[in-house]
């Protein structure tokens, strides 16, 4: 609108001149003054063509004024992920401190409370089911419903899912969405892989919405597989909201606890990258399978 | 847990040089240094010297053919001494330095150590090498690391000064000059010339000075070749424009300079009279073993300091070459690697760079990258075992783990027919999956060796030693066999 | 004890003093969770009412869990003056409150009856005051402590510097710390939480910090805060431990499952004082949360703020050098929002005030809850305010181990000049010798952590 009104806003002023001019009422050295203030009063217009953006400076960039030993800071900064030589605007932070803070943080909660999209969902083609929690809010504030799928879920896996099977993979989107986006298209294939070139037999891989780690059990009563395998978003820190979580369990009961559980952690580009994840898992998956345990057990018989 | 969290492993270093001869014995302790629920991390937690040798002259039959068989003597007392067999020692690594590298040296030193030096340890040599296990042994890599600073350590031996500059514990340059404390030989304790070397003569003759054998010198005779060996070797530090004598004693490129220098290390046999609180003033105390070492390394310092260099003081002088080969030869592999075990320990493995810029997206057009690069370096794809090394896969995802994996297999077609293991080195962390890929592509069953987090940059062969830590990771040794000259 | 009230033309009747405790509480999601939470705003009133009227020693004869089965409750009893519980047990908590705020009631005088009180009288106290009144009434109290320094001196306010590593490693420690020290934090104590709870681990950590505070002659004290039996391991050793450390709850059932008892405490504390490096005489550090009961399901049907009274009622036995508050830190499904990790903070810095401990906040947030760094720089001006003893220092508010977000270097210098406060005398001296501070306010130099990279 803005670029139209300009373009109009000349048309009448330069048709008004030539008018003024046509009559003599107005020098040449005036036409051109008449015209700067015309173009002045004219506002900046964007161009949303423009390749041109504000980002943030490298992370690793040292950010002190004039510091003591600026190969010390930097070589301080790698050593840790610690926002560290990041200088100081009085005692406040620098600008972009503040923003990269603010950023990582509207990236870590949006990775909470958005939901992995159905897009991503059908792109993987992976089934989608749900807890009992209903809403994120739920899912945050009621532990015990995200440990559970909702009766439809488990009706659904008991009428679509393998039986019998030696693995069954679930994608359980936990407290992080983007972990499941980033790091599963990378990371499933390669334990799929893994898996089938074992000649291990393997159930559909599908997705639950609102999940929490213990869900598995309940998958595992209907599908009644030997391991159950979680891949589920960790909690984000501000350094990356992406890092996804391994929990594998043998045959899980009633008497299940933690303990039993062989984890994972830490799986993102930044920590074990997927793909080699993938792989991975698959060697830890066969070692369950052998041992017939998990967790605890599994270390003791090592 | 039953699975041992951490190994120890006995490591050996032994340093022919143009002077002396000397072994240590160190213990590295292996640990996974991962909590729980990470993935494995194995690395070099500890390194401790357990048995420093003597310092033996090195025994010669000539002046420059070394007597191997003789020097396996030397490595057997000093195990007796330590308490050690040669079963017990389970790395390491022998490095042929200065004027006695050379290829009939290297082989008859092989040779005669085979079965001496425990089932891993390896010969190598290379002026670089030479110069980054120096500054890593005298402390100088270090210093850079927890000063933040950047040291340049100078072994100065008996034949060669070698140059190696550290910033943030990393060696970033490196050159070796031909300048020496025993280029010159005297009558031990008099003033008599038994022997001039070839690169002392260029020295002699570039200064306008006549020494030669036989004569008997006088300090102030003998003083101003000297000095101009020292500042030769302080020259390389200050500026890329040479003099003449600096340029024709230079064995390897020149120093970059691309760090600016302010911190100086000296180590090697002549480090002891850099840092001595006086100066030689008589002949008899310059030739207190038969060279000239205590007046070049007073020469140098005085360089240095007019130079306005800061000099450092090292942890170790006259042992750090053989200290930094017997801690700093092997390297771990990262710690999610695909290997079949029974083909391990392999020597002498060819190193293969094909990728030097992008790695392209098809496996078709991977493939013709490596089919040209072996022809180019005229490996016969039926002899010797080869290794190709990369970066990595174009990225990390598995698409293009998967087509670089067909890629491979299909470059290396030929070479894997005759059932020779497809060994992969690179520096990604993706090693295990890669491996994963190629067995998944395979049309027969294939000997895969595929290992990461190794940076393969200028060295010409590696040793892959027998798998740690139940598997989990490999020691490899990174060397070149380019002898000097 | 009357437990029925009117508010307008509503009638509310309670059980019991448990249930009246609970239901006066001001929103939290742990409470929900449990299901022992206001079912309306009016019945919230109602309970708040009822507690008013109730006398203290109501309270004293029914404890939220029974003195025979519950160790806490026993340290609460047990250690209570009852000279002075006899001199105000007529008292109702409504009468408490304006007592507490009345102008003539200095902090001797709260620091006084605070021995005739129990856990539950000050938690009952607390739940009838707004977030002005909990202001104005920890404003009043001042406790002071001495491990290496004094902590809690009027005018100064201390920071931990917190300078965690994800994998533990030292380099990367000390490049936090130098940054720390740099904006004057680290007073309080310089600890560290590891992520390998083992003796080996927390040794090394406690060597190296305490070699560069020997190297730079800082005056405080060290702390690595793994499970207190790994610290006696590291101790018997030959570790030096200045603090001893331990995470505590308010029901016997939560401190079972946190591996700790009194016994363990009672023997953790005499080899503090056998065997440790510091002058003393205290020597514990505390950390303690409201909702850690709840998320390890040994509430048995108290509410979160009880319980958290509660375990100040079980520390001020050790007579600890810091007792740190860290309820933002336990998850959504017991505090959910800003607004309730500020109400929390307030309350548990109160409380533990009351209760004579020497207190400091953590106000902090994870980033599955609702709450953002504007909450926590809220809290943390708040919590100042009223005279908190204490507050962490993490680089740039990101704890990058713990994945939590808690006061920065940078709000650690803020705080201090926006409130006027001094860190303790003998660090500011040690600033002021290496060039960090001035008059109270950070240098040019500051900010820096090179300077120590001579």
């Amino acid at each position: 609108m803005a670029v139209a009104n300009n373009d109009l806003e000349k048309v009448i002023i330069q048709s008004v001149m030539e008018e003024l001019a046509k009559k003599g009422l107005l020098s040449q050295k005036g036409k051109d003054h008449m015209m700067s203030a015309a173009m002045m009063d004219m506002p900046f217009v964007p161009n949303p063509q423009s390749e041109e953006m504000v980002t943030f400076p490298p992370q690793e960039e040292m950010q002190i004024d004039n510091p003591f030993n600026a190969d010390a800071v930097r070589a301080m900064k790698k050593l840790t992920p610690a926002r560290i030589g990041i200088g100081r605007a009085g005692t406040r932070p620098k600008t972009m401190s503040l923003l990269r803070f603010l950023a990582d943080h509207a990236v870590a909660q949006d990775a909470v409370f958005l939901d992995v999209s159905d897009e991503f969902l059908q792109r993987m083609n992976l089934m989608a089911v749900q807890s009992s929690a209903g809403s994120k809010d739920e899912f945050l504030q009621r532990p015990e419903l995200g440990r559970r799928l909702s009766e439809e879920a488990a009706r659904k896996i008991a009428e679509k899912c393998e039986k019998n099977v030696q693995v069954q993979i679930l994608i359980v989107d936990g407290l992080s969405s983007s972990a499941i986006e980033a790091n599963i298209p990378d990371l499933l294939p390669a334990l799929m892989q893994g898996l089938k070139s074992s000649g291990i037999k393997v159930g559909a891989p599908f997705f639950i919405k609102n999940g929490r780690v213990w869900v598995q059990d309940h998958v595992a009563s209907i599908v009644n597989c030997d391991v159950v395998i979680s891949l589920i978003g960790e909690r984000p820190g501000l350094g990356t909201a992406e890092s996804l979580s391994a929990y594998m369990i043998y045959r899980p009961d009633e008497n299940t606890v933690e303990a039993d559980r062989t984890v994972i952690s830490n799986i993102h580009k930044g920590g074990i990258p997927p793909a080699e994840a993938g792989a991975h898992l698959t060697d830890v998956i066969k070692q369950i399978l052998s041992a017939k345990a998990s967790g605890v057990k599994l270390n003791q018989q090592k | 847990m039953p699975e041992s969290n951490n190994q120890r492993i006995t490591s050996v270093g032994i340093d022919i040089g143009t002077t002396t001869t000397q072994l240590v014995i160190s213990q590295l302790t292996i640990e996974n240094t991962a909590s729980g629920s990470l993935v494995p991390h194995v690395e070099i937690t500890d390194k401790e010297v357990i048995h420093r040798s003597q310092i033996y002259f090195t025994p010669l039959v000539d002046r420059d053919l070394v007597n191997a068989v003789a020097v396996s003597k030397i490595l057997e007392s000093e195990y007796i001494a330590a308490g050690l067999t040669p079963e017990m020692i389970d790395t390491g690594a022998v490095i042929i330095t200065g004027e006695t590298a050379k290829k009939e040296n290297a082989k008859a030193i092989i040779d005669a150590l085979a079965g001496f030096a425990g089932d891993f340890v390896v010969a190598t040599a290379g002026a670089n090498l030479e110069a980054i296990f120096a500054g890593k042994g005298s402390g100088a890599a270090l210093y850079s690391a927890e000063r933040h600073q950047v040291v340049v350590n100078i072994d100065v031996g008996g034949g060669t000064s070698n140059y190696a500059t550290f910033h943030e514990g990393k060696a970033v340059d490196s050159s070796c000059l031909n300048i020496g404390g025993h280029l010159i030989e005297f009558e031990r304790h008099g003033d008599r010339i038994t022997y001039i070397s070839e690169p002392a003569q260029t020295a002699l003759e570039t200064t306008g000075q006549r020494l030669q054998v036989g004569e008997r010198v006088t300090l102030p005779q003998l003083r101003p070749v000297v000095k101009a060996m020292a500042e030769c070797i302080v020259e390389v530090l200050k500026t890329s424009v040479h003099s003449n004598l600096t340029h024709k004693l230079l064995m390897t490129p020149p120093l970059q300079l691309a760090h600016p220098i302010r911190k100086v290390m000296i180590s090697g046999g002549v480090a002891d009279y850099v840092y001595a609180e006086k100066e030689p003033e008589r002949m008899a105390e310059v030739t207190v073993f038969g060279d000239f070492g205590p007046l070049l390394g007073w020469e140098l310092k005085v360089s240095l300091d007019s130079a306005g260099f800061v000099l450092e003081k090292p942890n170790e002088t006259v042992r750090a070459t053989v200290i930094g080969t017997g801690t700093q030869s092997v390297n771990l592999s990262g710690s999610t690697i695909h290997l079949q075990e029974t083909t391990l320990p392999l020597r002498n493995i060819m190193v293969v760079s094909p990728f030097t810029a992008v790695i392209p997206e098809t496996p078709e057009m991977i493939a013709e990258v490596i089919k040209s690069e072996m022809i180019q370096l005229q490996v016969a794809q039926t002899e010797g075992v080869v290794a190709i090394a990369m970066k990595g896969p174009r990225t990390m995802s598995f698409l293009d783990i998967n087509s670089f994996a067909q890629g491979l297999l299909l470059g290396m077609q030929d070479y894997i027919v005759n059932a020779k293991p497809l060994i992969l080195v690179m520096e990604a962390d993706c090693g295990k999956v890669l491996g994963q890929c190629i067995n998944a592509s395979a049309t027969h069953p294939l000997e895969v060796i595929c290992i990461d987090q190794i940076e393969v940059d200028n060295c010409d062969y590696i040793d892959i030693g027998k798998p740690l830590m139940g598997g989990r990771v490999v020691p490899v040794v990174l060397k070149t066999l380019v002898f000097n000259r | 004890m009357i437990l029925k009230a009117k508010v307008y033309n509503k009638i509310f009747a309670f059980q019991s003093l448990k249930e009246v405790m609970s239901k006066a509480n001001e929103e939290k999601s742990g409470d929900e969770l449990v299901g022992i939470a206001a079912k309306s705003a009016s019945e919230r009133v109602a309970a708040k009412l009822v507690l008013s009227n109730l006398t203290l020693e109501d309270i004293y004869n029914n404890p939220v869990i029974p003195y025979e089965e519950d160790e806490v409750t026993r340290a609460i009893y047990d250690g209570l003056n009852l000279r002075i519980y006899q001199e105000i047990k007529s008292w109702t908590v409504g009468y408490l409150r304006e007592y507490i705020l009345d102008h003539k009631t200095t902090g001797e005088n709260l620091l006084h009856i605070s021995r005739g009180l129990t856990s539950e009288m000050i938690a009952a106290v607390a739940k009838l005051m707004s977030t002005m009144d909990l202001v104005c009434g920890s404003k009043k109290i001042r406790v002071q402590s001495h491990c290496n320094t004094t902590l809690g001196i009027p005018g100064t306010l201390a920071f931990r510097c917190q300078p965690n590593h994800p994998t533990d490693s030292v380099e990367g420690m000390l490049a936090s710390l130098k940054e720390g020290l740099a904006y004057g934090s680290g007073d309080a104590v310089i600890g560290i939480n590891p992520v390998e709870d083992n003796v080996e681990t927390v040794s090394r950590l406690l060597d190296t910090v305490k070699n560069f505070m020997v190297k730079w002659e800082i005056p405080t004290q060290n702390c690595v805060l793994a499970h207190v039996t790994t610290q006696m391991k590291a101790i018997e050793k030959g570790a030096p431990v200045d603090l001893v450390f331990q995470s505590i709850a308010g029901t016997q059932k939560a401190n079972d499952a946190f591996g700790v008892s009194s016994a363990i405490l009672d023997e953790a504390f005499a080899l503090a004082q056998r065997k440790g490096s510091a002058t003393g005489p205290n020597l514990m550090y505390f950390e303690t949360g409201q909702g850690s009961e709840v998320s390890l399901d040994a509430h048995l049907g108290v509410d979160m703020m009880t319980l958290e009274a509660r375990t100040y009622g079980f520390a001020r036995g050790y007579r600890p050098f810091m007792t740190n508050n860290v309820s933002g830190f336990i998850g959504p499904e017991t505090i959910y929002s800003g607004r309730e990790v500020i109400r929390a903070d307030l309350e548990d810095l109160f409380m533990g005030k009351l209760h004579g401990l020497p207190m400091g906040i953590a106000p902090c947030y994870t980033n599955h809850m609702k709450a953002d760094q504007n909450d926590q720089e809220m809290g943390t001006l708040l919590c100042a305010m009223a005279g908190s003893n204490f507050f962490m220092g993490v680089p740039g508010g990101d704890d990058v181990m713990l994945s939590y977000q808690d006061t920065s270097y940078h709000d650690d210098a803020s705080t201090r000049e926006i409130l006027g406060l001094r860190p303790l005398p003998e660090f500011e001296q040690w600033l002021e010798k290496m060039g960090i501070l001035e008059n109270g306010k950070l240098t040019e130099r500051a900010g820096d952590p090179s300077i120590f990279d001579k």
